[in-house]
């Protein structure tokens, strides 16, 4: 299970949680504030006026004999149903044209947005940076105070990029590229949350997003590598293996990879013959980028997604590898 | 047959001695599997529908159980999406859905019209029929792996899951069809088996409501059907329409899937809009305010409905005229829905209001539907529905209009009908106490749900953050009272059946043609084909010797 | 099961070999029931037509999704099959509007002869069917993932499999329906032989009529979709 370390800041620590408050906001979409607590207001309004005229009546003209008629048979007022349904749409619509000016305003970024990129597949999301090689699991950099737009990529099925401090969010659509863009506007860091229901482990493909100084963003925060490639390995694992292999013994989705490094077993193809195979490095490498090629009998219903070099490239493989060798007590071929 | 003779009000004529109704002229298993009469196949959907309830409620218990703790409490992440899946399931396609229409729908609408049964009995069998293979289906593709795509099926994640989402989808499209047929029949009787005297506008409201429904279930339905055959076909032989690896698109299925739906939620809603219209003028002994108002909002309703479908889907990547042309022909319903609330408001001031238990559920209606229909207007905003959508604001307001308001409508319907149906009388004090126990346990269960809604807790997580676990938790106590106040309603109504008093011949007053049967009313509901001859809701003339005297007597 | 003494409105037969129509006990004359009948049967039609509905908007959305692949594809069905399948149901429409006119004036021989033939207009549509299904199967274009294309005929196109997914699944579902169509039409013929249907009571007769022209208008629409736009 996935811990969820640092928590947002619900509230701005100033001023008390106030529960009617919507979560902290740390980008320029103030408008969509603004018209939330408008909305609200006006309900508010609304349900009062129901419920005191309700509740008056109720007291007021009580039966209290049961030849009790009415106090009153009217059954029209024109100019009550007018004004009851003339104010109303005047209200909504001008609710509407709000909403849908600030949706205008939300749709298209601002020229010279940074363009990075989000995939998302089945657990995790991994982030591209704009003009660099590097890229970073379940973790996002961005640099406060410059608009940030996202191409949205799905691998697998329907996700969605959520990150309720921005107020954006937009639907991870295989087969298609939808957009988003924000401007972070705070330090700090900040739930991201996929929220388009994708399967098992939906609810913990957390990301956090980093809202970083300028300084801080020029030193490439997502490409920091542990000088230790056993940790690094670790960390991949936990980012992107977990979900599916343990590292107790304990069968999950695919197999343990407690004893697996240098282990022997017999796997079967896509025609249906079955080999012999040692879990060394071609194999592990294989397994990652072409998953459902060679797989052990017990395990053939499922299918593992795959990993294509531009978000686990081989050197990253290799811490892997690394930390898996760690996880055999056999041993197995050591580099 | 046709006569001029006034309403017969009660069995003047009758035998001494306790007169056969339709719950005892005929006894035995297959009479009641063979039946035609509406009234049985109603009481069959009657339980039929609230031991579905029973079942997705328990569903939701075992959720509300799991989320006390951030990191779930009861089961590993996988069951838990088996177990939201089958509480949607069970609560929209086999409670909600076919509840109010099925069973007091079935029961009523004749009664209120003045005739025998409805157009089509067979096919009103067949219906109930429908529903219970349907549900059969269900408990078969729990049982041969169960399904964990959510209530709403979205591709391609239902293409590609191991489980047994044909089945589950074949069980929706044969309770599709259960829907059809019933709208059918009421269409179908409504314009061709009114008793004489009886003009569309001296209709009582339940059955403009019911005639509203109907319209949209002919219409909707098949829509659904198409969606979930297509699916099947998709992970039979991968049809590719919904599937990107193979050309197709995920969108055009949630294109497919909310034109029905959204359709479907005011096939939830309306007859529950019907019933309160009766409870509150009956339990007013007022006469509906802006009658024809409500009438036509119901028909206006169930037209706009049809096109503001995308409303579920604005972070899909639609393209902004779409989302123009959805968020205002949303705003739109929300128009006739503001005019019946009001038009309810002013039909009980003033009036002579009795706080009987179908009123007092009827009033809780009014109070919870408020909530629940406005928050649908925040969703309606564009700019504020990229926050919400998807998150726990959303489960709360559509709890809120659907179990706030149409499961409690449907209660208020089954308080209001329960003396005619069964003739015996609940305690009212437990009802009273249940209701309040009820409305308590409901607002704690959904309120929460709002604050971390608004707050970014997303839909569907077996984990969440610990910033939520207060809200969670409030949400749990509160499910559990709603629970406690739901089982006590259960036992007093099931008690009532074997050591309830007897009910009245009348026992609220109502002036509609229901309360001039006898109580229970007979197999064929009339003596004489009923003419009428005033308008509808007057007051005027409520016999109150029948309001006191025991309905088994002469 | 019932214990009421109402008497039941009952429609004479018009002669020997007929039989007498009793009207079912809860409508109060014969015109009620007709009419009640026929609104509810309208209404299920209109359930056919939005069922049909849905797949005709996918067709449309992939069409111009994939305007290439659904011309090219288009042109691998045989149009002449199409018309004659065209010609076929029209004709068979026709000989059921006289069946329907046949049970209207109680003239049972012919009643049974132009059900007859209408049940032979569906036997020749199923056949054409077969055999342009065959030839698809024998070039490999079958629906969804069973489509192979071992000559690589449309390889160059995006998508073909999704032209013939839709192809199948709505000239299948279609079939269906003809095939529903002409068992209700052999269920007609069973009770025209005993007398059932004659001018005072055709209701059945009627509404079969009805539901096989919505078969012939589902095709009307399908063919020139599939077979005439490319």
């Amino acid at each position: 299970m996935i811990s969820f370390q640092d928590p947002t800041p619900y509230a701005n620590p100033e001023t008390p949680d106030k529960l009617g408050q919507l979560t902290m906001l740390a980008s320029t979409f103030s408008d969509v504030d603004a018209l939330f607590y408008f909305v609200m207001a006006t309900c508010v309004f609304f349900f009062v006026l129901i419920t005191v005229i309700l509740g008056y009546s109720v007291i007021r003209y009580r039966r209290r004999t049961e030849e009790q008629p009415a106090a009153s048979n009217t059954t029209h007022h024109t100019m009550l149903e007018v004004v009851w349904t003339v104010i109303p749409l005047i209200i909504v619509m001008v609710i509407f044209a709000w909403g849908w000016k600030g949706m205008n305003d939300m749709s298209v970024a601002p020229r010279g947005a940074r363009q990075y990129k989000a995939v998302a597949k089945q657990w995790n999301w991994t982030f591209f940076y704009p003009n660099d090689p590097g890229n970073s699991v379940n973790e996002l950099w961005v640099e406060v105070g410059k608009p940030a737009a996202f191409t949205l990529e799905s691998t697998d099925v329907l996700h969605s990029f959520y990150i309720p401090s921005m107020r954006v969010k937009r639907d991870v659509v295989p087969g298609r590229l939808n957009t988003l863009w924000f401007e972070p506007t705070q330090l700090g860091t900040y739930h991201m949350f996929c929220t388009e229901y994708c399967g098992k482990d939906h609810s913990v493909m957390y990301a956090k997003v980093h809202v970083v100084t300028k300084s801080e963003y020029e030193k490439r925060p997502w490409d920091q590598e542990d000088p230790n490639p056993i940790v690094n390995g670790q960390r991949i694992y936990s980012q992107l293996c977990k979900a599916c292999h343990t590292i107790d013994g304990n069968k999950l989705v695919g197999p343990t990879f407690k004893d697996l490094w240098g282990s022997s077993h017999v796997v079967q193809l896509a025609n249906g013959s079955q080999e012999t195979i040692k879990v060394d490095e071609a194999y592990v490498l294989e397994s990652i980028r072409n998953p459902n090629l060679k797989k052990q009998p017990e395990y053939m219903s499922q299918a593992m997604t795959q990993f294509d070099a531009a978000v686990l490239p081989d050197r990253r493989v290799n811490f892997l590898i690394e930390y898996m060798q760690t996880l055999s007590a056999a041993g197995g071929e050591k580099k | 047959m046709t006569t001029h003779a006034p309403i017969q009000t009660t069995a003047h004529n009758a035998p001494q001695g306790e007169r056969k109704n339709y719950l005892n002229c005929t006894t035995g298993f297959w009479s009641w599997a063979s039946t035609l009469d509406h009234k049985r196949i109603g009481v069959m959907y009657l339980v039929g529908t609230s031991l579905a309830f029973l079942a997705g409620g328990l569903f939701a218990l075992l959720i509300r159980l799991h989320l006390w703790k951030p990191e779930g409490a009861l089961f590993d992440n996988a069951t838990y999406n088996q177990v939201f899946t089958l509480h949607g399931v069970f609560m929209v396609f086999m409670f909600i859905i076919p509840a109010i229409p099925g069973s007091l729908g079935n029961i009523v609408l004749p009664l209120m019209l003045g005739t025998k049964d409805v157009a089509l009995p067979r096919l009103n069998l067949l219906s109930f029929y429908l529903w219970l293979g349907g549900t059969l289906m269900a408990l078969y593709a729990i049982l041969a792996g169960g399904f964990d795509t959510g209530w709403t099926f979205y591709t391609p994640y239902s293409l590609y899951t191991d489980k047994a989402v044909v089945a589950i989808g074949l069980a929706v499209f044969v309770l599709g069809f259960s829907s059809i047929f019933t709208g059918l029949n009421f269409i179908v009787t409504t314009h061709k088996l009114r008793a004489k005297g009886l003009t569309w506008f001296r209709m009582p409201l339940f059955v403009w409501a019911i005639y509203a429904t109907s319209l949209l279930q002919v219409l909707a339905t098949p829509v659904l059907g198409i969606t979930v055959a297509l699916v099947a076909l998709e992970r039979w032989y991968g049809v590719g329409i919904f599937d990107p690896r193979m050309g197709g698109d995920p969108v055009l299925f949630q294109h497919f899937f909310w034109f029905y739906s959204h359709p479907a939620v005011y096939i939830m809603i309306l007859p529950a809009m019907g019933v309160i219209s009766e409870m509150l003028t009956v339990h007013s002994r007022k006469p509906l305010f802006g009658y024809k108002m409500i009438a036509f909002s119901s028909l206006a309703i169930a037209v706009i409905s049809f096109l503001v479908w995308g409303h579920h889907m604005f972070t899909s990547g639609q393209s902004t005229y779409a989302m123009f042309a959805f968020s205002f022909l949303t705003f739109f319903v929300a128009i006739p829905t503001a005019i019946k609330e009001f038009s309810w408001v002013a039909t009980v001031w003033k009036g002579s209001i009795a706080l009987n238990a179908p009123l007092l559920y009827a009033l809780a209606f009014l109070i919870i539907f408020a909530i629940g229909g406005l928050t649908g207007v925040i969703l309606g905003a564009l700019s504020v529905d990229i926050h919400l959508h998807d998150t726990y604001f959303v489960v709360a307001h559509f709890h809120y209009v659907m179990m706030g308001s149409t499961a409690l409508a449907f209660f208020a319907g089954l308080h209001h009908w329960w003396p005619k149906i069964f003739g015996k009388m609940y305690s009212e004090f437990a009802a009273k106490i249940a209701c309040a126990i009820i409305f308590v346990g409901f607002n704690l269960t959904f309120i929460p749900q709002f604050v971390m809604g608004s707050r970014g807790m997303p839909r569907r997580y077996a984990q969440y953050v610990p910033e939520f676990e207060v809200f969670h938790q409030w949400s749990t106590i509160g499910a559990i009272v709603l629970g406690s106040g739901l089982a006590l309603m259960v036992v007093y109504l099931v008690q009532s059946l074997f050591a309830g008093k007897p009910a009245m011949k009348n026992q609220w007053g109502g002036v509609t043609l229901d309360w001039e049967t006898p109580t229970p009313p007979p197999l064929e509901n009339f003596d004489h084909p009923p003419v009428v001859t005033r308008e509808v809701y007057d007051y005027s003339t409520v016999d109150f010797k029948a309001m006191r005297t025991p309905a088994n007597t002469n | 099961m019932s214990d009421h003494a109402h008497h039941s409105v009952v429609i004479p037969a018009p002669g020997p070999g007929f039989q007498d129509h009793v009207v079912a006990h809860h409508f109060d004359t014969a015109d009620q029931e007709f009419d009640a009948c026929k609104l509810g049967f309208w209404l299920f039609l209109a359930t056919e037509i939005l069922l049909f509905g849905g797949l005709f908007a996918a067709y449309f959305y992939f069409h111009q999704m994939y305007p290439e692949t659904f011309v090219a594809c288009g042109r691998t069905l045989s149009w002449k099959l199409g018309a004659l399948n065209t010609t076929v149901l029209l004709l068979s429409s026709w000989t059921m509007a006289m069946g329907v006119r046949s049970a209207q004036t109680s003239q049972k021989g012919k009643l049974l002869v132009y059900c007859a033939l209408t049940v032979l207009g569906a036997a020749i549509f199923m056949v054409v069917k077969f055999f342009e299904y065959s030839a698809k199967i024998d070039h490999g274009f079958l629906p969804g993932r069973f489509f192979t294309d071992p000559a690589g005929e449309l390889a160059h196109l995006e998508y073909p499999n999704m032209f013939f997914s839709i192809y199948f699944t709505m000239t299948g579902i279609h079939g269906l329906h003809v095939l529903i169509g002409a068992a209700l039409i052999i269920w007609i013929m069973f009770g025209a032989k005993k007398g059932r249907f004659h001018a005072g009571y055709y209701l059945p007769v009627d509404l079969v009529g009805l539901y096989w022209h919505l078969v012939d208008l589902i095709w009307i629409f399908l063919f020139p979709l599939l077979y005439l736009v490319p």
